[in-house]
C-alpha cells in the first residue's frame, strides 16, 4: 500500500514539475500540493503495513493531538519560522532603492564605463565585474530593472549585439546573487531553520565556495561574451529608441560609491548583521548624496516611500514565499512513501549527486524540478530525506540550477522576461546564448563544490 | 435557463480558475507614454536644424559623454560634420559620381538588403561589419519610403524618396573612416580617459563618428536637411508613439531658440 501512495505522490510530483513549467501561479501551485501531500501521507497511515509505519517516526501520531501538532507544524509554525527571511527581503529591498534614489548605482555605471571607452570587450569585463558587486547587495526586479535601463543602452551604443548585451547583463547580476545575504537566507531556509546550525554564515560559506561560485559565473559569462563578440562583430549600428533622460540624476560623490558593498562586507568579515548593514550604509547614502537636506518631515517620507517602493518590488516572490514553507515542512511527511518507490535509484554519494545534477542543469530552466524558486523544492524534499548530505553540499548542489540556471538564463525569471522586452530580443535567441554559458559554468561550479565542500564533518549534518 | 447560467457561472468561476492557472505575474516592461505627434509637422521641425546642432542628441547616445563639457561636444561636432563633408567632395572626385550605390560598389563594399536583421532586433535600420559588408533592413525602408509618398512629408524632403540611399551613405562613411583610420578626424581625435604613470587608456569618441557620417550622408547626397531626421521618421514606421517621445526627447536637447530659429 505504502507502494501505491508513493506512486501517487511521485505523480503528483511531475504534475507540480509540468505546472510550473506552464508558468502557472507558483504560490497557488504550491498551496494545492501542500495539501495534497498532507493528506495522502497522513490519511495512507490507515492502510499501510505496521513495519512501514514502526520505521518512520514522523507518520506516528496517536491521537487527535498528535494530529493537530503535525498540521500546525505545517501550516502555522513552518510560514511563521520564515518570517526572518521575509523581514530580510525588505530591508535589501529598501537599500535598493536607495542606491537608485541617491544616484550611487548609476554613478558606479557611468564611471565605469567612463574607464573602459571605445573598446567593447573591456568595458563590458568592467561592467560586468561592476554589476556583479552591485547586486551582492541588491536584489529584486525594481533594482535590476534600473541598472539595466542604464547599463544595456550603453552596451548597444558600443556596437554590442542586443541578445548578447542582455545576456552579458544577466549573467553578472546573477553572479553577484551568490554573495547576496539576502538570498543566502532566502535559501538557507530552505534547507535548516534560521536558528539552526549558527556556523553555517554566509562569511564561512563565501569563503568556502561562494566565491568561487560567484567568480566562476562571472568570469564564463565575461569569456563567453568575448567569444559572441568575437564571432559577431558589428562595428556600427543604426538604431534609434527614445529614453527617458536621466540627465536629471546628477551624479553621487566618489567617496559614496564604495557603500554598495558595505552590508556585505561586513556581513562576510564580521558576521555583522545585514539588516544593521542596510540600515547603516543606507542612511549613510542617503545623508552623503544630499537626499536628507529637506524638514524632517520630508526626510521621512522618503524613507518611507523608499521602503513602500522596495517592499512593492519584492511583492511577487513574497506570495510564493509564504508558502512554500509549507510544502518544505510536509516533504517530510511525503518522503518515507518515496523512499519505498525511489530510495533504491537516488544517489547516495557526492560524486555521484553532483554528476547527476550536472547533467540535469538543464531541468533547472522554465521552473523545472531542479531549482529552488520552482519544483525543485519538491526535488530537495526528497532527496534530502532518502540520503544523508551536509547542509553547506545540499545548499551549494542546489544555489546552482537556482542561481546559474534560473536567474541568470531563464527566461522565466522576472528581470530577465523584463529585459527582453525592454531590448526587443526574443526569447529563444537570448536561450541560445545562455544555455551553453549555463552549462559550462554549472559544471565548473559542481567541481568547486567536490573540491571545497565535499566530505564534511559531523557538525553540518542536520541532527 | 440552460446557456445564460452557463455563460454566469463561467463568468463567476473566471477570477477563481485565472488564479490556479494564471501566469505567474512578473514585473512587465511598459513603455513610456507619449501624445503620438503628425508625423508631417515633426519632420518639419527637424528638417530646420542643420545636423551640427543635433551634437547634444548624438552625444546623449555616447558611452563617454559625461566627460565632456558642452563646448567640448559642440567643437568636435563642428569639426565632425567638417569632416565628413570633406571626405563626401573627396569621394565624389576620386570616383566622379553622387551615386551612392555606385560609390559603395567601386569601394569594394558587399552591400546587402535583408528584409529584417537576424539577430530579431526589430527596431534596427542598417549595420555596418568588418570588413566590408553593410546591412540595410528593407522592412524598415518599405516603411519610411511609404511615408515619403504623402505630399506633405515629401515637401519637406525635398523629392528625395529613397530613405535607403541615405542610410547607406551613413554606412559607406563606416566603411571609408576604416579605410583611412590613420589620418582621418574621427579616428584620430582621442580622449585621455585614465592614466597612471605610463599605463594610460585613450578612446575614440563614438559621437564624432556618428556626426561625421550624417554630414556625410548629407553632403553626399545634396540634402536639404539633416539626415538626422530620419531616426523619427524610421522609428514612426514601427511604433508612432515611441517616435514621439523621442521627438520630444530630441527637441529637449535643443537650445530654447533652436527650433524656432
Ligand atoms: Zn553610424
Amino acid at each position: 500500500m505504502s507502494f501505491v501512495i508513493g506512486v501517487i505522490l511521485l505523480l503528483t510530483f511531475f504534475g507540480l514539475a509540468y505546472y510550473c513549467i506552464k508558468g502557472h501561479n507558483l504560490m497557488i501551485g504550491f498551496l494545492v500540493i501542500t495539501i495534497i501531500w498532507t493528506a495522502l501521507p497522513l490519511i495512507g497511515t490507515l492502510f499501510v503495513d505496521q513495519t512501514f509505519l514502526e520505521a518512520n517516526k514522523v507518520l506516528q501520531f496517536s491521537d487527535m493531538k498528535g494530529l493537530v501538532k503535525i498540521l500546525n507544524g505545517i501550516y502555522q509554525s513552518a510560514p511563521e519560522g520564515w518570517g526572518t527571511t521575509l523581514v530580510n527581503v525588505c530591508w535589501g529591498a529598501w537599500f535598493g532603492r536607495v542606491l537608485m534614489d541617491t544616484g550611487i548605482a548609476s554613478t558606479l555605471i557611468r564611471k565605469t564605463v567612463e574607464l573602459g571607452g571605445d573598446k567593447p570587450i573591456i568595458t563590458i569585463a568592467l561592467l560586468n565585474i561592476v554589476t556583479a558587486i552591485i547586486f551582492t547587495s541588491m536584489t529584486g526586479a525594481g533594482p535590476v530593472i534600473a541598472i539595466g535601463v542604464i547599463v544595456l543602452p550603453i552596451l548597444f551604443s558600443l556596437g554590442v549585439p542586443k541578445p548578447i548585451a542582455l545576456f552579458s547583463f544577466m549573467g553578472s547580476v546573477a553572479a553577484g546573487i551568490y554573495l547576496n545575504p539576502v538570498n543566502f537566507a532566502q535559501y538557507r531556509a530552505f534547507f535548516i531553520k534560521p536558528e539552526e546550525m549558527p556556523d553555517f554564515t554566509l562569511g564561512w560559506y563565501a569563503s568556502k565556495w561562494g566565491y568561487a561560485a560567484f567568480g566562476i559565473m562571472l568570469v564564463v559569462t565575461t569569456v563567453f561574451t568575448g567569444i559572441y563578440l568575437t564571432r559577431n562583430k558589428a562595428r556600427h549600428a543604426w538604431a534609434a529608441q527614445s529614453r527617458t533622460p536621466q540627465a536629471a540624476q546628477k551624479d553621487a560623490p566618489l567617496y559614496t560609491l564604495i557603500l554598495p558593498v558595505v552590508p556585505v562586507v561586513l556581513n562576510i568579515a564580521f558576521n555583522f548583521s545585514v539588516i544593521g548593514g542596510f540600515v547603516i550604509a543606507g542612511f549613510l547614502a542617503l545623508f552623503l548624496c544630499g537626499r536628507m537636506t529637506g524638514t524632517f518631515k520630508e526626510n521621512c517620507q522618503l524613507v518611507n516611500k523608499l521602503y513602500y517602493d522596495g517592499v512593492v518590488d519584492t511583492a511577487p516572490l513574497v506570495g510564493f514565499l509564504l508558502t512554500l514553507p509549507m510544502f518544505n515542512a510536509v516533504a517530510k511527511y511525503a518522503s518515507p512513501y518515496f523512499s519505498v518507490v525511489i530510495g533504491d535509484i537516488m544517489p547516495r554519494s557526492e560524486i555521484v549527486v553532483c554528476i547527476v545534477f550536472a547533467l540535469l542543469l538543464g531541468m533547472g530552466l522554465f521552473r523545472g524540478p531542479m531549482t529552488l524558486v520552482g519544483c525543485g523544492a519538491a526535488t530537495l524534499g526528497v532527496l534530502s530525506n532518502v540520503a544523508s548530505f551536509s547542509v553547506p553540499f545540499l545548499y551549494a548542489v542546489f544555489a546552482i540550477p537556482t542561481i546559474t540556471v534560473n536567474i541568470g538564463s531563464c527566461i522565466t525569471q522576472s528581470w530577465v522576461a523584463w529585459g527582453l522586452a525592454y531590448s526587443k530580443v526574443e526569447s529563444k535567441d537570448f536561450l541560445k546564448l545562455s544555455i551553453p554559458n549555463a552549462y559550462v559554468t554549472g559544471i565548473l561550479q559542481y567541481a568547486a563544490i567536490i573540491i571545497f565542500l565535499g566530505g564534511l564533518g559531523a557538525e553540518w549534518f542536520i541532527k | 435557463m440552460g446557456s445564460m447560467d452557463r455563460e454566469e457561472f463561467k463568468r463567476l468561476m473566471k477570477p477563481i480558475a485565472d488564479g490556479l492557472f494564471g501566469k505567474q505575474q512578473g514585473p512587465r516592461y511598459e513603455k513610456p507614454h507619449y501624445t503620438v505627434r503628425p508625423l508631417n509637422e515633426m519632420l518639419k521641425e527637424l528638417a530646420k536644424v542643420e545636423t551640427v546642432d543635433y551634437y547634444r542628441y548624438a552625444f546623449s547616445r555616447d558611452p563617454i559623454n559625461g566627460k565632456f563639457t558642452d563646448e567640448q561636444r559642440k567643437s568636435w561636432a563642428k569639426e565632425a560634420v567638417k569632416c565628413g563633408k570633406e571626405y563626401a567632395q573627396k569621394i565624389r572626385q576620386q570616383y566622379s559620381t553622387s551615386e551612392i550605390q555606385t560609390i559603395a560598389k567601386k569601394l569594394g563594399l558587399d552591400v546587402r538588403y535583408p528584409d529584417f536583421p537576424n539577430k530579431t532586433d526589430r527596431v534596427l535600420f542598417a549595420e555596418f561589419h568588418e570588413p566590408n559588408i553593410v546591412e540595410i533592413y528593407m522592412d524598415a525602408m518599405k516603411k519610411a519610403d511609404k511615408f515619403l509618398k504623402d505630399e506633405s512629408i515629401s515637401a519637406i524632403m525635398k523629392g528625395h524618396t529613397k530613405v535607403s540611399k541615405i542610410i547607406l551613405a551613413h554606412e559607406v562613411f563606416h566603411y571609408v573612416e576604416e579605410k583611412y583610420s590613420k589620418e582621418i578626424f574621427t579616428q584620430t581625435e582621442k580622449t585621455r580617459l585614465w592614466s597612471i604613470g605610463p599605463v594610460h587608456n585613450d578612446s575614440k569618441v563614438i559621437a564624432i563618428s556618428e556626426i561625421a557620417a550624417m554630414a556625410f550622408a548629407e553632403e553626399i547626397n545634396e540634402l536639404a536637411f539633416s539626415p538626422y531626421i530620419l531616426d523619427v521618421l524610421m522609428v514612426y514606421g514601427y511604433d508612432p508613439e515611441e517616435a514621439s517621445g523621442l521627438y520630444e526627447e530630441i527637441c529637449g536637447y535643443f537650445d530654447k531658440e533652436g527650433l524656432q530659429a
